[in-house]
């Protein structure tokens, strides 16, 4: 009979003890590279939390705006969080919808669910009113690209009728294609193709204007929690920047060494496979500084280096006994932090069943803190290095990782792998493999299918915000107060003028979207726009 | 191929479809090919409206809808009522994903099984089979 042989989640086979052999030699080098040098490998800044803690930014939004406002305030000015995260409804806003398209009208219930819904610039001066915006660090929403180029320049729209200078603003922007193309496929998504126009254009329009922001941001979370392994998230990240880079190269607009730095803001997730994860985000630093020296010839150091958020696994939150899971979450934090990450995100207890309720919200702030208070985590750069585990993995990652990097450039690159359904079918896979190992009990998950009971004690209500449809009847009234009382003209000219730039490529879309939104126009008008200038992605799944 | 003497059933008909506008698939992914390995035939319906519901299961002549909740119950108990306003009372429906746990009683009072993140797939099949009437569903070979 053959011993049962260990392996990670991600599938890297695990010894019982690990030796100086197990190490690659090119970790050993990187090992004698202190932290804030290339490639990076002991961390991005030379005194790490020491002279910059890591900053706690958590999702929060629900509901109108003024319910977002005011939880947003709670968390700055009242909770202690560093930095703000506006999280849109996603019926509404990830589709570009006005709240009465009969796609809404008939799931009205949930409108306000997910994040908080707006119908157009007057609800982000709402959600934003009695916020410091040249102040503070903020992610004002658009985790898919359509939506990013309605979402940022309405939060840049504020400021600037504030008199705020566009310089001054500080925070970061997503556009993500994991999670629009890969986490996520819904309804009426512009083509990857033309969402990539617009995040150039964002590049190029923060490279020349806004020093302060980080116009897209690639998050590998949204490709992990789909599904994709360690190593196939981090090779998918390379291919990603990769893409972004070869067009940036080929506009030849903006130079590459100093957009690299404008992209090196990327997320990952860290699950509860924690000693792997950690040693995923050591690994993803020095490879993104391999490439952009190897690959594109960047001898900067600082053009070079990698900025991490993490948010820890929303997939390893269960819905059963959902206290556990502030131990599931205090378990990914802590080794997001012993990985180096620059911000965290750490998941609602109960995040399997709702958004965060007010609780499950500070209890995630809470997790940080203890964690940058009580234990003296702050005061050491990379804890881990040198551990000849935690070394194994990452030699290990790192090759994996750009073996699946090859594969996917010799498939035709990062938009031919979305649009081919080759990584959908990777993560489908792993899903698979996954749940078989959670049937057969091979995979053990405390309280749901090991040591479970049936005690009320553990349970918890989800978050449901206001009852019924009030949310959706409220954005409603809103949409069409802003109808009725907008200067009309203003608003068609502004959308024709738009649909005439979306046309043409060679100009920069943002000042065309910035002109719409301030004249009023609403989201849905917008979203109506890009669908008859570019059509709809084909989802390459059944599902 | 059947055997012979037995009374061969063509395998049931499920519709898998979300109610709510969310494109988290993983679940539903996992939960399709379950049915599908079982030897159910399924008809994946994307992200579908209550009305919509009640037309494509009509439509595909289903003999059973799974529904992946992403959102509020009130969205499901409206397609239940549009299936039942098309006279498709008598579909049996089951439902998957983050349902809020004090909403599930609302569910569970109209007959419709709810399994929340963590349910085993084999109890998934298991009520499948008994809410289509098919104990072998896969008997053909």
């Amino acid at each position: 009979m053959t011993e049962h042989q260990p392996e990670t989640t991600s599938g890297i086979p695990l010894k019982l003890l690990y030796g100086p052999d197990d190490v690659p030699t090119d970790i050993w080098e990187a090992l004698a590279t202190p932290p804030g040098r290339a490639p990076y490998l002991r961390g991005a800044y030379p005194r790490m939390y020491r002279d910059r803690p890591w900053r706690i930014f958590q999702l929060s939004g629900y509901g109108n705006p003024e319910d977002m406002n005011e939880r947003l305030k709670f968390l700055l000015f009242e909770a202690g969080e560093t930095g703000i995260i506006i999280k849109h409804d996603r019926m509404t806003d990830d589709h570009l919808y006005d709240v009465d398209h009969p796609e809404i009208v008939e799931r009205r219930e949930d409108v306000g669910l997910t994040g908080t819904v707006t119908v157009g610039l007057r609800d982000y001066e709402t959600i934003l009113s009695d916020l410091p915006l040249e102040s503070i660090y903020a992610k004002p929403g658009g985790g898919v690209p359509q939506s990013a180029v309605y979402t940022l320049p309405s939060y840049w729209s504020v400021a600037s009728r504030r008199g705020i200078p566009l310089e001054k603003l500080a925070g970061t922007g997503q556009s993500d294609f994991f999670l629009t193309y890969l986490g996520c496929p819904t309804k009426e998504q512009i083509p990857p193709e033309a969402a990539i126009r617009f995040n150039l254009d964002l590049i190029e329009w923060c490279s020349e204007r806004m020093p302060r922001w980080v116009p897209v941001s690639i998050a590998g979370y949204n490709a992990a929690d789909s599904g994709l392994s360690a190593h196939q998230e981090l090779g998918a990240v390379m291919a990603n920047a990769v893409q972004y880079l070869d067009m940036i190269a080929a506009r030849g607009k903006v130079d590459v060494e100093r957009l690299a730095h404008r992209i090196g803001g990327v997320n990952f997730r860290v699950s509860m496979e924690v000693f792997e994860d950690a040693a995923k985000l050591r690994a993803a630093r020095k490879m993104w500084s391999d490439l952009l020296g190897e690959r594109y010839g960047i001898t900067d150091e600082k053009a070079r280096q990698m900025r991490i958020h993490v948010v820890t696994a929303g997939s390893a939150m269960t819905y059963q006994e959902p206290f556990n899971n502030i131990v599931r979450g205090t378990l990914m934090a802590l080794f997001s932090v012993l990985g180096g990450t620059q911000s965290l995100g750490v998941s609602g207890y109960d995040e399997a069943m709702s958004i965060p309720s007010d609780h499950a919200h500070l209890m995630s702030i809470r997790i940080q803190q203890i964690l940058q208070n009580e234990i003296n985590l702050r005061e050491i750069a990379d804890p881990l290095g040198g551990s000849y585990y935690v070394e194994s993995l990452t030699g290990e990652l790192e090759q994996r990782g750009w073996e699946f990097f090859r594969q996917i450039q010799d498939r035709g690159g990062f938009l031919a792998v979305l649009d081919d359904g080759f990584l959908l079918e990777c993560a489908e896979e792993n899903n698979q493999q996954i749940a078989a190992g959670l049937e057969s009990g091979e995979r053990a998950i405390v309280g749901v299918n090991t040591h479970t009971i049936d005690d009320p004690i553990m349970e918890v209500e989800a978050f449901e915000g206001r009852s019924g449809a009030e949310t959706w009847e409220m954005a409603m009234e809103r949409l069409s107060d802003l109808r009725r009382t907008r200067h009309r003209r203003g608003a068609v000219e502004a959308l024709r003028h738009l649909e005439e730039v979306c046309r043409n490529d060679s100009i920069n879309a943002i000042p065309a979207f910035m002109e719409a939104v301030s004249a009023d126009a609403s989201i849905g008008e917008i979203g109506d726009v890009l669908r008859e200038t570019f059509g709809d992605w084909q989802v390459p799944i059944g599902v | 191929m059947s055997e012979p003497g037995s009374s061969p059933l063509p395998p049931a008909r499920v519709l898998v479809a979300k109610s709510s506008l969310d494109g988290h698939w993983r679940g539903v992914a996992v939960v399709a090919r379950a049915l599908r390995e079982a030897g159910f035939e399924v008809i994946l319906g994307g992200m579908l409206r209550p009305s919509e519901m009640a037309s494509v299961a009509a439509a595909e002549d289903v003999d059973l809808v799974g529904i992946n909740v992403g959102g509020r119950v009130e969205v499901v108990e409206r397609a239940l009522d549009e299936m039942e306003a098309a006279g498709l009372g008598d579909v049996p429906v089951f439902v998957g994903g983050t349902v809020p746990p004090q909403a599930i009683p609302r569910l569970t009072d109209r007959g419709v099984g709810v399994f929340p993140p963590g349910s085993s797939l084999s109890a998934i099949v298991e009520e499948a089979r008994r809410l289509t009437g098919r104990a072998f569903p896969a008997q053909r070979l």
